[in-house]
């Protein structure tokens, strides 16, 4: 489980994350949802320590650990994706899992494990430089489920991949989940969220709005849908602002 | 852990190894310096000459050899990785900030020594087929050449490591690093051209002590193996300090936002 209590982050003096506290349980996917600028890539920058935090606690598993104890129990995929186009998929999988120290036995059958998962098998051994976007998508999925974390981030990993990819991708996040994983999904996309997500975090301006089952939003809104309430929350939010 | 640096310096080697043309423009900086002084050897006017200046521009490039193997690697290693967002996911995994810069300077360094290295060899077939003449015989140079120059490549991969890691493309990289080369270009020029100002304390300076080094076995002078050692030590204390230097600048949050 993730647990995040009163964070937060300020660049150049602007508070961008603000007292943010919110949960993210194991064998769930949390939909961490908010407009552009809302803060979510800040937050998972922070849980997943590239970012240290002004003040606030982050709990892996009820444990507050430091940024590299805290590396070591999770995988993430955040915004820049960069793999390296001079090495084939199969050594960028094999650079990270030696960098977390896996045994070179194990480290074998997993990136064979997760080449077969991501269905990569066919571009193995070739190096990623003109891949597409979805081959290159694909290549740091694996990278960042490599080591089998219990905790995952993902940060709007379905931009820009075509349709097929994204199914194949929310099948994986759901057996994932079935496994165990605590997921941590962030997007601005409702359509994402409400195929895949058991619990929706939102957040406006770097402040939680609300928490909760897709149902239990709407109903605390009164709305009949997800954007609705979405768009309830966050108005009222920003004209609480104003 | 120094087991994860040696993980990111082979990455860094064999991804530096295959960009050919990288590769291809660090060896032809780097044996620039023996094809110069090879058609300046063919000058009739330095034939019978009683100073030639050879020995000098010899030095020069020698010195400038040790800053350009590494010059590719260092631009691309950091201000490459951020430019084609690969720093962050590298930045995600359980290494010491220290260790990802220790890891990415062993590599440089590599690069580095080896252009030096070919730099040499470059002189050596340059003595071997010319009608150059030293103080002394190239041969017996050659070793106390290398000895004393060995860790000024090191001292160049931690300098070019720190601009790399300022700078927030390659393209500005690419000009900070060419603008470095200038560095040991000039120093070896002032203490050719300006040799009164070859005084006793620069000896221990690093750059001008082994432009003085080198200087001092082209005339035919020897140099105390003490004197190279600590010169040596004194260059690798400092590209420790410029190390930790850049290892501050990756712990700092601009190094993650902001591109």
């Amino acid at each position: 489980m993730i647990e995040v209590q009163g964070l937060e982050k300020s660049f150049d003096s602007r508070l961008v994350v603000k007292r943010l506290s919110f949960q993210a349980p194991d064998g769930a996917i949390t939909g961490l949802l908010g407009a552009n600028n809302a803060g979510k890539t800040t937050t998972l920058r922070m849980i997943c320590g590239v970012l240290k935090p002004d003040s606030g606690t982050l709990l892996i598993d009820e444990v507050a650990l430091d940024s590299l104890g805290r590396q070591r129990r999770l995988g993430a995929l955040l915004d820049h994706i960069g793999v390296y186009s001079r090495l084939t998929v199969r050594e960028n999988l094999t650079y990270f899992g030696r960098l977390r120290g896996m045994l070179p036995t194990v480290l074998e059958k997993r990136v064979n494990e997760a080449i077969s998962i991501l269905g990569l098998q066919s571009i193995a051994d070739r190096r990623t430089f003109g891949f597409s976007q979805g081959e290159r998508m694909k290549t740091a999925l694996g990278r960042a489920i490599l080591h089998s974390p219990q905790h995952l981030l993902l940060d709007e990993p379905t931009n820009g991949l075509d349709i097929p990819t994204v199914r194949s991708l929310r099948e994986l996040l759901r057996r994932l989940r079935d496994a165990g994983t605590c997921i941590v999904f962030s997007s601005h996309v409702l359509e994402e969220v409400r195929a895949l997500c058991d619990s929706v975090v939102i957040i406006s301006n770097g402040r939680l709005i609300a928490q909760g089952s897709q149902t239990e939003i709407c109903s605390e809104t009164n709305t009949d849908s997800m954007e609705e309430a979405f768009v309830k929350l966050t108005s009222s939010q920003e004209s609480s602002i104003c | 852990m120094l087991n994860q640096s040696l993980v990111i310096a082979r990455k860094e080697v064999i991804d530096g190894l295959r960009d050919a043309r990288s590769v291809l423009s660090s060896l032809m900086y780097t044996l620039l310096g023996p094809l110069v002084v090879g058609l300046v050897s063919l000058s009739p006017v330095l034939r019978g000459a009683s100073r030639s200046p050879l020995p000098g521009l010899i030095s020069v490039f020698i010195l400038v050899s040790a800053f350009a193997g590494g010059m590719n690697v260092a631009m691309d290693t950091v201000a490459g990785e951020r430019e084609r967002r690969s720093l962050l996911p590298l930045l995600l995994n359980p290494v010491q900030r220290r260790n990802v810069i220790l890891g990415k300077w062993l590599a440089v360094s590599v690069f580095g020594v080896a252009g030096l290295m070919f730099n040499l060899m470059g002189f050596s077939v340059v003595f071997a087929t010319s009608e150059i003449h030293l103080n002394a015989p190239w041969s017996s140079l050659l070793f106390a050449v290398a000895f004393g120059m060995l860790t000024l490549p090191l001292l160049a991969a931690s300098l070019q490591l720190l601009l790399s890691t300022v700078c927030r493309s390659v393209k500005e990289a690419q000009n900070y690093l060419s603008m470095l080369m200038f560095l040991p270009m000039g120093i070896g020029m002032f203490f050719v051209f300006v040799p009164a100002a070859r005084q006793a304390q620069f000896k221990f300076l690093p750059l001008a002590g082994q432009q003085l080094h080198l200087q001092s076995l082209m005339d035919g002078r020897t140099v105390p193996l003490f004197h190279s050692i600590v010169l040596g030590c004194l260059t690798l204390t400092l590209a420790g300090l410029v190390l930790l230097v850049c290892a501050d600048r990756l712990e700092r949050d601009e190094s993650i936002y902001g591109n």
